[in-house]
């Protein structure tokens, strides 16, 4: 097996060398014994001996050489002349290496995020069959749907293993002695069956305890364990305490499991026959399933839309203009980040690419300077394939430096992102594992044979030594290298035009009239049940005492309670009648419900009409309001106040208000009904109007629901400014990073622009010391070299422009008010980047004309 | 001054290297150069220099194979024997050089 051997000679070479010497002294010791047997002395024999072979090394090598083709010696060798030659030029080696530890650096950063975020599974057993069950309704869009439902849809269709239904909501564990807020997830039956996980201690839930009435239970997270019981084994055997009773603790989930979010704390069952889970309309639950084995994902849909049509003859009324929705859970998890996340991944990539470029470029002129270097080892014999190898090792270990050093950077840049960006699902997950690390191989791999390839191929091309000093061969227009140049002006150009349009969103953004003032406004929650209350009445009591007693509090102006905040993105939309105008559209507006005192809070003027008065039933009001969108939009010819608006029960228009960017400040504000009930549910978000500094009436606020509502725990306290600068950080985030990319690719490709003109001009500066000399203009040189530099950058700016415009569609979902071909900002970015760039070509223009001729002609 | 030259023409070195193995068994490389110049009468040498790349690529063409053994003084040294597919390698060689030596000659004769 003579190719083993020449594998096996490779990787265990120092023996085989071994062996040749030994092979070697054998013969000359032969030949010195037969010297001397013919009567030589002992040193005229030996030096006869070795005169007849020649020299040993060069034995060697070449009896080597016959044993292996490429030996790990050579890239050893290679490896080891790389290093040297790059020590030799300190300057360029560091330029190289930090222009690809922060290239290489913030493309591993990215590509972890993406690796968590969208490539690697949820952490469940076959999660790619996990889907999210919505349903969607010609008026509001893709919603949350009723548990009966999910109950049905899992009743009925064939192709999933189970449907279940989960909410989530923050509750007061009075389990120590000062209450703590608690995350608990309410599930479904067959929950666990659904996420394919059991508790790593004790059982799940009985069909009784999904029963009102029946035993209660509840299973506590691994963290909630170690947390509140010290991860005493005997854990089953105690209770946890919500408010005022007792929950029975049947398991402990394992360490790894959180769903629906990591910080749920308990998980309790669901009634199946309590009237909030029966109600058709009462749509507030999650739905999550999984397919069953070999189903894919067509065929559930078509086998829920078949048994949805089937609900909707047996309930017309609550289900025939519904149509259910399945996601993959992970899409559904990831959203919107899925599209700025491969921004940045692109923008960075081309970062990387024009960080190659521009080391291309470098390693090019480089070459260009080793010639002779080059020319003399041909002339000692080297192949060219050996010389090109030589120069790609040198782009290797440049590659592989730039590599390690650009894992530390990514390094630094994953915990910047996680502080910049905190509302990223999936966050935690995010890291630099094995996976991570193969991609940065792989691009190292990538990024040396980019930067080495043409270089090496085209420095290995002078075979002569000749060629080292005949000046006159020598290119000065050097079209590879000004293609390179281009190349990289037209991708920062690219870049550039991107961030500049998100920089102007962002801008625009910033400065929109929101309708409200959301300074000084403290957000927080108290925390509260469903069903905690025998009589709800007593829930919408507690909470309007709450408001009124913190609002006589010092430093609150005024407070109130909302279902969501404003500003935020989401909201709900639904369906209205009016009662007096007979019409037969249908009328839809965002739904919001609020406490009357919302409005003073938020200073959202009442422009016609009265503010509604506060309910006190436990329905809620008979009033609303409304803003001018709806009154506008759907009220012409007569004033909208006094009117009545159906959903389910008229309710009475008091008055109307101005218009606010309810459901996003990106969103132009939406024919909006408030629903004027304060306590639309048990734990509604509060919202408190301060004097001064929001933070500073944390304590008061505190203080007071201590003496008020000594079993509640108050949290989440956030200012509302914050809260709404959190819900955009992310695209304020994508913004910088893309920002700083740019300017970094401009900067990239300016030092590209000036380093191939300098090497222009210095390639010809006995030339143009000579025109000088003979009375040429000192403007023309500039001129001249002017008009080379600039030719191509602004021949490059122009395919710049061209892909920006290819990208523009796919950026238009992230821009704010702004067109993704905006005249003016496409303009901007042109005339910018032609103006850095006329400064860097201008300098090496300069100084050619501006040296003395005479100094040059004597230096040549 | 012709140039008079008695060391092994290239390309014909395989070729004594195999027929000097084909009859003997085992040789180290410094015996194949002594056997080579006895046989020849002192009218051929092998170039010491050109013997163990070719010995080494021989061995990886897979004509030879090679072992560790002691001479009879005792010393390490590296035995070379042929292999069937040396020994193949041979009569192909042996063919070539006839149809050389009998094509140089006729040219010689006849020109």
């Amino acid at each position: 097996m003579s190719w083993l051997r020449r594998v096996l000679n490779t990787v265990r070479s120092s023996r085989t060398q071994d062996e040749i010497e030994r092979e070697l002294s054998f013969h000359i010791a032969e030949r010195v014994d037969d010297l001397r047997a013919r009567g030589l002395s002992e040193e005229e024999a030996l030096r006869r001996a070795r005169q007849q072979f020649g020299s040993t090394l060069a034995q060697r090598d070449r009896t080597r050489d016959a044993d292996v083709s490429l030996s790990l010696d050579d890239l050893l060798r290679n490896v080891r002349h790389a290093c040297r030659a790059l020590l030799r030029t300190p300057g360029f080696a560091i330029t190289v290496v930090l222009t690809l530890a922060l290239g290489m650096g913030a493309n591993t950063a990215v590509f972890s995020m993406i690796d968590a975020v969208l490539l690697r599974s949820l952490p469940f057993p076959d999660a790619d069959r996990l889907v999210r069950l919505t349903e969607i309704t010609e008026t509001s869009g893709e919603i949350t749907t009723a548990a009966v439902r999910l109950y049905d849809w899992d009743r009925l269709a064939t192709t999933f293993t189970a449907i279940t239904n989960y909410v989530t909501e923050p509750v007061s564990d009075t389990t120590g002695v000062e209450p703590e807020m608690a995350r608990r997830a309410t599930v479904g039956p067959r929950f666990l069956d659904v996420v394919g996980i059991r508790p790593a201690l004790g059982r799940g839930f009985t069909a009784r305890e999904h029963r009102m009435g029946g035993e209660s239970a509840v299973l506590i997270s691994d963290r909630y364990w170690n947390r509140r019981f010290g991860r005493d084994p005997n854990v089953l055997a105690r209770t946890v305490r919500m408010v005022d009773r007792s929950y029975a603790i049947v398991g402990v989930m394992p360490a790894s499991f959180g769903f629906p979010s990591d910080d749920i704390d308990w998980w309790v069952p669901q009634f199946g026959d309590a009237p909030w889970t029966q109600n058709r309309q009462f749509k507030g639950f999650f739905g999550v399933g999984r397919l069953a084995p070999g189903v894919t994902l067509d065929l559930a849909r078509r086998d829920l839309a078949r048994v949805q049509a089937q609900l909707a003859t047996q309930y017309p009324r609550t289900d025939s203009q519904l149509r259910p929705q399945v996601t993959p859970l992970k899409d559904a998890l990831v959203g919107s980040v899925r599209a700025s996340l491969w921004l940045l991944f692109g923008s960075v990539s081309v970062l990387l690419l024009i960080a190659c470029v521009n080391i291309a470029a470098l390693l090019l002129a480089r070459g260009a300077q080793r010639r002779h270097e080059v020319a003399v080892r041909y002339a000692l014999g080297a192949s060219r394939r050996s010389v090109a190898l030589q120069l790609l090792t040198e782009s290797a270990v440049l590659a592989l430096v730039g590599a390690v050093a650009g894992i530390a950077v990514a390094a630094v840049i994953s915990r910047a992102f996680r502080v910049l960006a905190p509302t990223l699902p999936r966050l935690t997950d995010v890291s630099i594992d094995g996976r991570v690390l193969i991609y940065t191989l792989a691009s190292t791999v990538t990024v040396a044979v980019l930067c080495g390839l043409v270089p090496a191929f085209r420095s290995s091309r002078t075979p002569t030594l000749r060629s080292s000093t005949g000046r006159a061969q020598l290119s000065a227009r050097q079209p590879l290298q000004w293609l390179l140049v281009g190349v990289q002006v037209a991708l920062s150009v690219t870049l550039l035009a991107t961030a500049a349009l998100l920089v102007r969103s962002l801008d625009k953004l910033s400065r929109v009239d929101t309708g409200f003032e959301p300074a000084n406004v403290l957000t927080f929650r108290v925390s509260g049940a469903f069903g905690e209350e025998r009589e709800y009445i007593r829930t919408v009591e507690r909470i309007n005492r709450t408001l009124d007693e913190l609002a006589q509090q010092p430093g609150i102006e005024a407070t109130a309670t909302t279902l969501s905040l404003p500003g935020l993105p989401g909201g709900v939309a639904e369906e209205f009648r009016l009662v007096e105008l007979n019409r037969d559209a249908p009328i839809t507006a965002q739904l919001r419900a609020v406490s009357p005192s919302y409005f003073d809070v938020l200073r959202i003027p009442v422009l016609e009409g009265e503010l509604c008065r506060r309910p006190t039933d436990e329905h809620g009001t008979t009033e609303v309001m409304v803003n001018r969108a709806f009154a506008s939009r759907y009220v012409r010819d007569r004033s909208a106040v006094g009117l009545h608006i159906a959903a389910r029960s008229p309710d009475r228009i008091a008055g109307i208000v101005g218009d606010v960017r309810e459901i996003g400040i990106d969103r132009e504000p939406v024919p909006t009904v408030y629903h004027c009930f304060s306590a639309a549910t048990p734990i509604p978000l509060y919202l408190a109007r301060t004097h001064g500094d929001p933070r500073a009436a944390i304590d008061p606020i505190r203080s007071t629901l201590r003496r008020l509502e000594p079993l509640r725990s108050v949290y989440d306290f956030v200012p509302l400014e914050q809260e709404i600068d959190n819900a955009y950080a992310q695209n304020r985030l994508r913004t910088v990073v893309l920002v700083s990319f740019a300017l970094t690719a401009l900067s990239l490709a300016c030092l590209g622009v000036y380093g191939t003109l300098s090497y222009a001009v210095s390639l010809r500066r006995w030339e143009i010391g000579l025109r000088i000399a003979l009375g040429s203009s000192r403007m023309g040189i500039v001129k001249q070299f002017l008009v080379l530099g600039l030719r191509v950058v602004c021949s490059a700016v122009a395919v710049g422009l061209v892909m920006s415009l290819a990208f523009a569609r796919g950026l238009s979902s992230m821009l704010f008010e702004i067109s993704p071909t905006d005249p003016a900002t496409l303009g901007g970015v042109t005339l910018l980047v032609i103006a850095v760039a006329a400064v860097a070509v201008l300098v090496p223009a300069t100084r050619a004309a501006v040296r003395a001729p005479a100094h040059v002609l004597r230096a040549e | 001054m012709p140039q008079r030259k008695n060391d092994v023409l290239q390309g014909t070195l395989a070729l004594l290297v195999l027929r000097t193995l084909d009859s003997n068994p085992r040789l180290h490389g410094y015996a194949i150069t002594t056997r080579i110049q006895q046989a020849s009468g002192d009218l051929l040498r092998v170039e010491e220099g050109s013997l163990y790349p070719a010995l080494h690529r021989m061995e990886q063409q897979g004509w030879l194979r090679s072992e560790w053994g002691t001479t009879d003084k005792n010393r390490e040294a590296r035995f070379y024997s042929i292999t069937a597919k040396g020994r193949k390698q041979l009569v192909a060689e042996q063919e070539t050089w006839a149809n050389l030596t009998e094509g140089v000659g006729r040219v010689l004769r006849t020109v």
